[in-house]
């Protein structure tokens, strides 16, 4: 949503990388359920598990916890008690959100770092799935990624909130609005037409 | 080190941080700090750890197959059915509304999505009938809870993975508090329209009960997958739940025809972010969790309130009063993720059966989510509604007292949650 030409490129990468990892959550989603339903059949029908089900399944979950949360940070969509600071005047709450968006970078670089140590660790070692035998390490790749991409969209956050004066700033493409995701999704299912995800317009809470 | 944490956790908590931020920042702290022997490695590991155990492939799983139903019309077609049978008793639109929420529960187990759904389609005709809107909204956010009582419920396996407690025999322990619930409230509707004298609706004949029954028959295919299946010993919670997806898959995209591949597609992506957002949460607290014990943080601190070594009857009080104010304010799993382990070693010493506390503590996040001042049946209701807060406040108190009531009636006789439990398993 920021139009400075210097930045196109990124937000070029930026989009692509969120086209990725939308990709990637929901076709893990789609193998781990074709994968739990196919295993049930095999279970009852042809009373044989699949031996790589419950792998399969534990990959998929790893990738959707950790590839989602850059996505889920790039859409501002965390769980987040905003009682107080809700309270906090327009620019002061720029302030603080930049100040949360670094911590949080932070904390996620922090964490890329010692994950990428321990992948290092795990391949050192060989050690190897048991029942697909995979190297293990490639299994965790995706939380090195997850932690660096969510550290690298607080960075975006930080700039935002510091370099632009209008809104608070969320997210570097999204403003702070109340939002919760369940409910939005909801309300998109159901063709609601409450609060629209994300979009409240600029001037909502000031009237 | 338990000041340290606690503190900073309050302080990131207020300041409005993503919730995974105020647990993260208390762990990494405590490793760099009070344990410089061991490696922020271990933070990963365990993150990585807390999200593998298979249990938990039930929440995406009956995430995607209540979000496929929730775009369908199976909603109405339970609320048809119910109305058909009970809307000619006194009250009968105010407990077709409970009877409706209940049943809703037992397809998906998310308390808004029954808010919207049930609430949506009986709120209009409550209110032509000559019910007060306080009291309309007040019993559909709080009748909505029952889903999360009800099983599926995305609460009781995530109780259940943390606690390791077996999540078939929380979902069987779930059914008979729900329907506590749905008589108290019933009883209450019954009472408020004979006061307010809310005119009966004429009864149905058998011929339009017939017709809403067979027009309900695929929708209640899933409580007999679930319920049935996993009371009959059949199905886990886990597979139970992929048949859910796939039976909830064939029903709209081939017999009702509500979705299309492309809205499919939409549904497993949201299906995906929202599983991310809980499943960071659970990571983050599966790193606390371990952190903590390591450091034997529950027994200082149950040890500082006099609860190491407590009757279980005042250990059971305890827990409910804790949960019961967490959820108050802060995000169901979140109090889940702080509060399990630290009670955990106090239920293992006191010897109080795990099914019943998870029970208790399902109840008491169900009384949350329609509590002021943040619980989020509220929030939904103000965004569907489109009523201030205080209207939808207004209506809460009466049914809030019957849902401590039935807390109240767990602890003194717990057989109402594991009469059938112990009929299934034991």
């Amino acid at each position: 949503m920021q139009d400075h030409s210097r930045w196109r490129l990124l937000l070029w990468l930026d989009q692509a990388i969120s086209m990725l990892e939308a990709l990637i959550v929901g076709l893990s989603v789609t193998v781990m359920a074709i994968n739990t339903i196919a295993n049930v059949f095999g279970r009852y029908v042809f009373s044989q598990s699949l031996y790589f089900s419950e792998e399969v399944n534990e990959i998929a979950m790893v990738t959707i916890t950790f590839i989602g949360l850059g996505y889920v940070t790039r859409k501002g969509l965390h769980i987040r008690m905003s009682a107080l600071y809700d309270m906090v005047p327009d620019a002061p709450r720029r302030l603080l959100m930049a100040l949360i968006a670094l911590l949080s970078a932070a904390a996620m670089f922090l964490l890329a770092w010692y994950a990428w140590e321990y992948v290092d660790k795990v391949a050192g070692r060989g050690r190897i799935t048991p029942a697909m035998q995979l190297p293990l390490w490639i299994t965790y790749v995706a939380v090195v990624i997850g932690f660096f991409l969510a550290g690298v969209q607080y960075v975006a956050t930080v700039i935002v909130n510091l370099t632009r004066s209008d809104e608070v700033w969320i997210s570097h493409c999204h403003t702070d609005g109340y939002e919760d995701p369940e409910l939005a999704t909801m309300m998109e299912l159901q063709k609601l037409d409450g609060p629209p995800a994300n979009t409240r317009p600029a001037n909502a809470g000031k009237e | 080190m338990t000041l340290m944490m606690i503190s900073v956790m309050f302080l990131l908590l207020l300041a409005g941080f993503p919730m995974m931020m105020p647990l993260l920042t208390a762990t990494i702290l405590a490793f760099l700090l009070y344990f410089p022997s061991l490696s922020v490695q271990q933070v990963v590991q365990q993150m990585i750890g807390g999200v593998k155990p298979s249990a938990l492939v039930a929440v995406p799983m009956f995430i995607l197959a209540a979000d496929i139903i929730t775009r369908g019309h199976s909603a109405d077609r339970l609320v048809d059915l119910v109305m058909r049978f009970m809307g000619h008793i006194r009250g009968g639109l105010a407990i077709s509304t409970t009877s409706a929420c209940a049943l809703f529960g037992a397809v998906c187990g998310s308390t808004q999505a029954t808010v919207v759904a049930v609430g949506g389609a009986l709120r209009p005709r409550m209110l032509k009938a000559g019910y007060r809107d306080d009291f309309t909204i007040g019993l559909i956010v709080n009748a909505a809870d029952l889903a999360y009582l009800i099983p599926p419920s995305i609460g009781m396996i995530v109780y259940g993975v943390l606690s390791g407690t077996s999540i078939a025999e929380l979902f069987i322990a779930g059914i008979g508090p729900g329907l506590l619930v749905v008589v108290l409230f019933s009883a209450w509707c019954w009472f408020v329209a004979w006061r307010e004298d809310i005119p009966v609706e004429p009864r149905a004949g058998w011929g339009e009960r017939f017709t809403a029954m067979r027009r309900a028959l695929w929708p209640l295919g899933f409580p007999v997958v679930v319920i049935g299946g996993i009371y009959g010993g059949i199905f886990t919670p886990t597979e139970a739940a992929a048949i859910c997806v796939l039976y909830a898959a064939i029903l709209e995209l081939l017999i009702f025809r509500s979705i299309s591949m492309k809205d499919l597609w939409d549904i497993v992506l949201s299906t995906g972010v929202m599983t991310s957002v809980i499943f960071i949460l659970i990571a983050t607290g599966a790193a606390f969790s371990w952190t903590i014990s390591f450091a034997q943080v529950p027994q200082t601190i149950l040890a500082a309130v006099g609860l190491a070594d407590a009757s279980p009857l005042k250990v059971l009080v305890i827990i409910n009063i804790a949960f019961f104010l967490g959820c108050m304010f802060v995000d169901s799993i979140v109090v889940m993720l702080i509060l399990v382990p630290i009670f955990a070693p106090v239920i293992a010493n006191t010897g109080l059966d795990p099914v019943l506390v998870g029970v208790l503590v399902t109840l008491q996040i169900a009384i949350g989510a329609a509590t002021p001042p943040f619980g989020c049946n509220l929030f939904t209701a103000i965004a569907v509604f489109k009523r201030p807060f205080i209207e939808v406040v207004r209506g809460v108190p009466p049914f809030l007292i019957m849902l401590l009531l039935v807390a109240a009636l767990l602890v003194a006789f717990p057989w109402i949650a594991l009469g059938l439990r112990d009929l299934a398993f034991r």
